[in-house]
Parts: structure tokens; sequence; C-alpha cells
């Protein structure tokens, strides 16, 4: 190579390592600058909200809206509403569907295809569409702003996605392990438990980090299946006026959206890798 | 594979709790929405009679509804036109192989995670004239900027667009992103020894790899558009007037403020209906595709 294209080559690989960092730049502003915000705005004083241009370093930090969150609108309560509903939620959750996605994925029968079709299938139907009749039902069998209802309602829109997912992973392990386990005396649930069962942690982590996020996101179903439990998504909307005339609570509302930021923040940048796998596995909406 | 019809009895065992409140949630419901669309049943003035197909001749007539549909068009097209483009540039940036790619690929999830409610209250203080994030930055290169978004009917719905976008964008870039990943950087050598630059590699060799790729991700997230209610609902009601009401949104109202249950169970049917079209039709030239 004469010098001459060395330094040509030089100044190509410069450039495109500085336009790398351009975009990243670019991307990361985007993303990070309103949550940035959002965090700033928890932590100044309500009054000093009303200030343009914007101070990005505010000059009294103060925790003075989580206290009055916590103090006046019931923080912990509503933490602890969205606490039980996405626990319970998750571990009944994910036993059903592990249950599901293996009766799926092991026994063939024309039924019990059918049956995974529509399971699948219910995927399309828009909650909208079920929205009125559904909530007239909760009301009938009185599970309407319970937390049976509310973890039954939950769990239903968690299934098509967990069972689709785990029962594309069971199918992928070897039915061969399953019949040298019952040579050796296994039996159905000693096969189901001792083999299948440490085999599915992966993907079974990965199900519960996104039904996780999923269930933290979900708007409608507590909006108008319950009244009196609340819980973080709904509350957010709910917030009182305090004295400003804009029709936007920020002070508090900054406060709550920080209180449910941080999770999700920090869950993902624990599970960033999981979660990856588990978006690109089944490619299924928050 | 277990086939044994003896052993049937422990599938349906195992796939009986997921069927039964999977079903209990959808299928009662669906069938009495198709019901109730034939009927005029209004709760606030305690009517409820058979009214034939008249729901749904209504709802060519109701001003409301059309803008609706007017604004939901608008706003799956430019949507999904943006979720294309910038989508694609996204999830390209997002697999350049460099230090900062795994501190990007964390952070670009954190929209995906956040409750589209939060963003929407937060996106409605955003886009205040006074006092919002959007005039604070651009005030700093334009002295004096004013522009009331949610006020006006264009930049409202461009207020909108632009937050459903900054929630999904990254998601719809991590989807392309798995096809991306499956491409391998012979071909990208091979092109490099023959000539090409990257601008062509782009053209001749990515774009056609992922296309297929890329137009059936765009069935589900144009069906997530046609049904999108939290980002509106917590950001701009609706407002100003209609103008930034989506389908799902205006059906809401009905059957839950207006309680106009007939009504709403007909525009509900339709909304189904389109979709159902919709993903019909897809397949279809997806099939074609193929070929």
């Amino acid at each position: 190579m004469t010098k001459n294209s060395d330094t040509k080559y030089k100044i190509y690989r410069g450039f495109t390592v500085v336009i790398r960092w351009v975009m990243f730049a670019v991307v990361a502003f985007f993303i990070l600058f309103p949550v940035y915000w959002i965090f700033i705005s928890s932590i100044t004083p309500p009054g000093e909200l009303f200030k343009t241009p914007i101070d990005y370093l505010p000059d009294h930090p103060t925790l003075e809206s989580y206290s009055f969150l916590i103090q006046n609108v019931g923080l912990l309560a509503k933490i602890g509403s969205t606490v039980i509903i996405i626990g319970v939620t998750l571990v009944v959750g994910t036993i059903i569907c592990v249950m599901g996605a293996y009766g799926f994925a092991r026994f063939r029968s024309k039924a019990v295809s059918a049956a995974f079709g529509f399971i699948v299938a219910t995927m399309l139907i828009p909650e909208v569409v079920t929205a009125r009749p559904l909530y007239e039902f909760m009301q009938k069998v009185k599970l309407f702003d319970t937390y049976p209802g509310l973890i039954i309602l939950y769990i239903s829109s968690v299934i098509p996605f967990t069972v689709l997912i785990l029962r594309n992973f069971v199918a992928e392990i070897p039915v061969s392990l399953e019949e040298a386990a019952s040579i050796d005396g296994a039996n159905f649930v000693q096969r189901l438990f001792l083999v299948v069962l440490p085999l599915m942690k992966p993907a079974i982590a990965t199900v519960c980090i996104i039904n996780f996020i999923n269930c933290l996101n979900n708007f409608f179903t507590p909006l108008y299946y319950s009244n009196g439990i609340q819980v973080l998504s709904v509350a957010i909307v709910q917030l009182p006026l305090r004295d400003n005339m804009y029709g936007v609570p920020w002070d508090l509302v900054s406060a709550m959206g920080w209180i449910i930021l941080l999770p999700i923040i920090i869950f993902v940048a624990v599970f960033e890798k999981q979660i990856m796998d588990g978006i690109m596995a089944g490619g299924v909406k928050a | 594979m277990i086939n044994k019809k003896s052993l049937q009895w422990i599938a349906w065992v195992l796939i009986l709790p997921v069927l039964l409140i999977r079903g209990f949630t959808t299928i009662y419901p669906i069938l009495k929405t198709v019901i109730n669309s034939f009927y005029d049943i209004r709760i606030l003035s305690g009517v409820h009679e058979f009214a034939g197909v008249s729901n749904y001749l209504n709802i060519f007539k109701d001003q409301k509804v059309i803008t609706t549909l007017e604004f939901t068009g608008v706003f799956v097209v430019v949507s999904m036109f943006f979720h294309i483009i910038l989508g694609v540039g996204l999830a390209l940036i997002l697999n350049m192989k460099f230090k900062g790619r795994r501190f990007l690929r964390t952070i670009v999830l954190i929209p995906w995670a956040m409750p589209a409610v939060v963003i929407g209250m937060a996106g409605k203080w955003a886009f205040n004239n006074d006092y919002g994030l959007i005039n604070d930055l651009v005030r700093r290169f334009v002295p004096g900027f004013e522009l009331h978004w949610l006020i006006n009917t264009g930049t409202a719905r461009a207020a909108v667009i632009a937050l459903d976008l900054w929630k999904d964008l990254p998601f719809f870039a991590i989807l392309i992103l798995s096809g991306l990943q499956f491409i391998s950087s012979d071909i990208y050598e091979a092109a490099k020894v023959d000539g090409a630059n990257a601008v062509k590699s782009f053209f001749y060799i990515t774009l056609p790899l992922i296309m297929r790729n890329v137009l059936t991700l765009c069935i589900p997230f144009t069906l997530w558009r046609l049904t999108g209610f939290d980002l509106v609902y917590s950001m701009t009601s609706g407002g100003p007037g209609e103008d930034t009401s989506l389908i799902a949104y205006r059906i809401t109202m009905e059957a839950f403020t207006n309680l106009n249950v007939g009504y709403a169970a007909a525009l509900a049917v339709l909304l189904f209906l389109v979709m159902a079209v919709f993903s019909w039709f897809n397949m279809r030239f997806m099939n074609r595709f193929e070929d």
C-alpha cells in the first residue's frame, strides 16, 4: 500500500468513527433528554416550574412533590395494588401458560391445534371491541373493581404472547429427552418438572420480564374495570390540580412519572439481553 | 410427541386454564357486541329496543365519527411512513459495530417500556406553549418562538404522531434489527471487493433482504395504530374538537361516557371488520410476495 492511500484510509476511518458517534449522540439525546426533563421537573419546587426558559439544573432541588404524593394522594397504596396485581398475574399466569404451552407442544390432535389457533387468533381482538359487554358482565358476577377480577383480565391479556413463545420453545426441546426419562421410570409429572421445566428457565425468565413491562403499561383494563383499586398507570391521569391553571399538574405528574420510570430504567438496564431476545422471538407489543 | 388417544385428556387438563380465561374474556363479549350493534341502547335515556341496521347507517351521518375516521387514517399512514423510513435508519444505527452499541440498545428500550399514558401526560406539558420542553428547546435557536401546539388542528395532530413515533419507533427498529443480524458480513465484503460503496450495498443488499421483514412488521404495527387509545386519552382527549380523536378512543367515549352502547357496538364491529379485512388482504399480498 502506498503512503498516500494509507492516509486516505485513515481519514476515511476517522470520518466513519465521527459519523457513528454523532448518530449515537442524536439518538441518545432524543431518548434521554425528555426522560431527564421529567426527572428535573419532579425535583423542582412547583412554583419554579412556571419559569421560562427552563432551568435544566434546578437551583433548589426538593422532594416536596414526592412527599405530597405519599401524604395526600395515597401513593404507597397505589404502589401496593400495582405490585399485588402484577405479582399474582406473573405467578399464576406463568404457571398456567407453562402448562398450556407444554400441552400445545406435546399433544397433537385436531382439537388441540384448533384450541391453539384460537388462543393466537384472539391476539387480533382489540380491547375496545370487548370492553362494554365485559364491563357489564364483570359487574354482574361481582368481579368488577376486585383484585380477582382485575387479575383475571391481566392474565388474559398476557396469555396469547406467553403461550405462543413458550409453546415454540417447548417444541424445540427434543422429545427423546423425555422418552429417555420415561424409560428410566419417570412418570408424566416427573418428566414435566424434572426434565422440561429446568430447560425452560431462560424462556420463562424472558416472558416474565416482558409481561412485567406489559402489565405495568396496561391502562385500559384498570381504567374501566375498577374504581377503588387504583394502579399507577391510572393514577397518573387522575392527579389533583394544585395551584395551577394550565390543566396539567406537572409537578405531581412528573414525580409520579418518575416513580413509574425508575423501576423500568433499572429493569431495562439489568435485563437488556433477555428483553431483546424476547422481543425478537415474539414481536409482541407492550 | 404424544398421539395416544388415551392420553389426550392430559392435554385438555393442561390447556384448559388458558382456554377458559381467554374464552371468558373474548367469546361472550364479542358475540354480545355484535348483538348490541343491532339495538338502540342508550342507558342515560333508558332506551333499549331493536333498531336493525340504523346504528350502522348513523355512523356515516355522524360528523364526530367522520372527523375521527379522517384522523385515524392520517395517523396510521403518516406514522407508518415514518416508522418505515426512520425505523430502518435506527435499526442500521443499532447494528453498527462500535463501543456505544450496548448502551444504545439499552436506552432504546426505555420508550418501549414506558406506559403510553406517562408519555401522553408528559407530552401534554412538553407541547405547552409557555413552559413546555419543545418550545423551550426551539426558543434557544429561534428567540421569541410561540406556538400553541395542542390548540391548532395541524400541530396537535403532528404532536400526537410525534409522540407515537417516540414511543414505538425503537420497538419497530429492534424488530428490524433482528432481521439485519442474520445478514452475513461476507456479502458486504464481497460487494466491497466488487467496488460497491456503503450507499450501494444498502440499496442492493440490505434493503432487498430486510424488505419482507419490514412489510410483515407493518401488519401488526398498522393494527396497533388502528386501535390506539392510551396516548390520545392522556394527551389531547381527542381535542381540539375531535381533531385528534382515534377510532378506539371514539368507541370508548360512546360506550363509557355517552353510554350510547348500541352505537358504540356498531362502531366496534366496523373497526373489527376493517382490521380483519386488512389482515386478510395483507396475508394474500404477503403470499404473492413470497412467490
